[in-house]
């Protein structure tokens, strides 16, 4: 019998989990978590947060009158009525422009391109996908080894968080194109390396020797690392088969 | 509501600055509320309810019309209150905990009729339960606290703290078992 972890009770105390009726019945039939789980529910139900003291039924218009003079009115722009009016003309303008240039394109492509690259746009597609991937890769792998060797160090002097959150913006840009074109490894490991540069990026100014020993250890940075370095290595090997493909293409 | 909102809403694009007032007014309360459950000081919270309408006054540009203004603003305050814990972690002053006195504590939770024993039992519950909060990192202990005490769903907490549901997961599970390990000896002692 699989018992239970604590994470997968704590998701069924907030009744969060996907296999609710299995737990249920784990639960009836098994003591042990049966009573590690009644540990929890009676630990987190003594969890409260102290009430909020009460405010004034006049506080919202305190508030109001204490930010009111740092407020500058909105101007009307110009450019907002120039547009809201004609917005549907400009609209079907647009869709026009793109419909004709579309058209344009489609016609120069068949004059133009000989068969046996008509799959050249995809091809392209794919190199610049995989170029911007392995760039993101190498970034990250620099930073968990920097992150890995700062715990290591005395001082810790590094632009860390200042990194970790411009990647984090790109990272969930590809964990989302992973997830969406069925890529379950990459998926898990962005995820894994979103969850660090989270972790990273909101922790206080100056991250301590302690707090980067708590990221490796909470969020096995170490073995991000390894993954990291499969994923740029199954990267580069698709970019050179891209390469040649495109290659042969041309030839 | 939702539609007074969106009323005061154009209005204030309009170049009627007027009109925010009320918007202040209705939420203030509510946004207050969430602001102390997370930073547990009043000081504090009150900043993160001005800096919140000062903030969605200069993005109110960016609102988008089917959206509702306090889930809007919500978010907003999460922002603000993230950055108020982050900006006390960094700081390396005094320890909040050290700071904090329990009495206020003590009337919220003790019962009435208890003994004094229970009653300082309670106490040093709080007590004990405010500095494991302070020892969470930021996105743990806002997580926690829209989980648990604000009732929201992963994919709620997720939006509001702009990460993956994963990691809004992940960041209430870490809090929970930093929360124990913290509690665990009074725990048995109550």
């Amino acid at each position: 019998m699989k018992h239970l972890t604590e994470e997968e009770m704590i998701e069924h105390y907030y009744s969060e989990d996907f296999y609710r009726a299995e737990a249920e019945t784990h639960l009836q039939a098994c003591k042990q978590c049966a009573l590690a789980y009644e540990e929890l529910g009676k630990f987190l139900g003594s969890v409260r947060a102290p009430e909020p003291p009460e405010r004034s039924s006049e506080y919202g218009v305190q508030v109001w009158q204490s930010i009111q003079g740092s407020l500058r009115p909105y101007q009307l722009k110009r450019k907002r009525i120039y547009f809201r009016l004609p917005q549907f003309a400009y609209a079907a303008a647009c869709l026009l422009l793109l419909a004709g240039a579309f058209l344009a394109g489609r016609i120069w492509e068949h004059a133009h391109t000989k068969p046996s690259l008509a799959s050249a746009p995809q091809q392209s597609k794919e190199r610049v996908v995989l170029f911007v991937l392995d760039n993101h890769l190498d970034r990250s792998e620099r930073l968990l080894v920097q992150l890995n060797h700062a715990g290591a160090e005395e001082e810790v002097d590094l632009p860390l968080q200042a990194e970790a959150r411009q990647l984090l913006t790109d990272n969930r840009l590809y964990r989302q194109s992973a997830a969406q074109t069925n890529d379950p490894l990459l998926a898990a490991a962005l995820d894994h390396l979103e969850r660090v540069l989270v972790e990273v990026a909101n922790s206080p100014d100056e991250l301590n020797r302690a707090d980067i020993a708590r990221i490796e250890k909470e969020m096995n940075t170490q073995g991000l690392l390894f993954q990291i370095r499969v994923l740029r290595t199954k990267v580069s090997e698709r970019q050179t088969n891209a390469q040649a493909v495109r290659k042969g293409a041309t030839l | 509501m939702g539609n007074d909102d969106h009323a005061l809403i154009r209005a204030v694009l309009a170049g009627d600055k007027d009109a925010y007032g009320p918007l202040v007014a209705r939420h203030s309360q509510s946004v207050f509320r969430i602001a102390f459950r997370i930073t547990e000081n009043e000081a504090d919270a009150e900043e993160v309810v001005q800096e919140t309408f000062l903030r969605s006054y200069r993005k109110l540009e960016d609102f988008d019309a089917r959206a509702n203004f306090r889930t809007w603003i919500y978010r907003i305050a999460m922002n603000c209150a993230l950055d108020v814990l982050n900006r006390q972690k960094s700081q390396a002053g005094v320890p909040i905990a050290e700071e904090y006195g329990g009495e206020q504590a003590a009337v919220q939770l003790a019962d009435r009729a208890a003994g004094p024993d229970q009653l300082l039992l309670s106490q040093e519950i709080e007590a004990r339960r405010h500095v494991a909060m302070e020892k969470l990192t930021p996105t743990e202990r806002v997580a926690f606290v829209l989980r648990h005490i604000e009732d929201r769903s992963t994919e709620e907490i997720a939006i509001a703290l702009g990460i993956a549901p994963n990691s809004a997961k992940q960041a209430v599970f870490r809090a929970v078992q930093k929360l124990r390990q913290s509690l665990a000896p009074l725990w048995v002692k109550s």
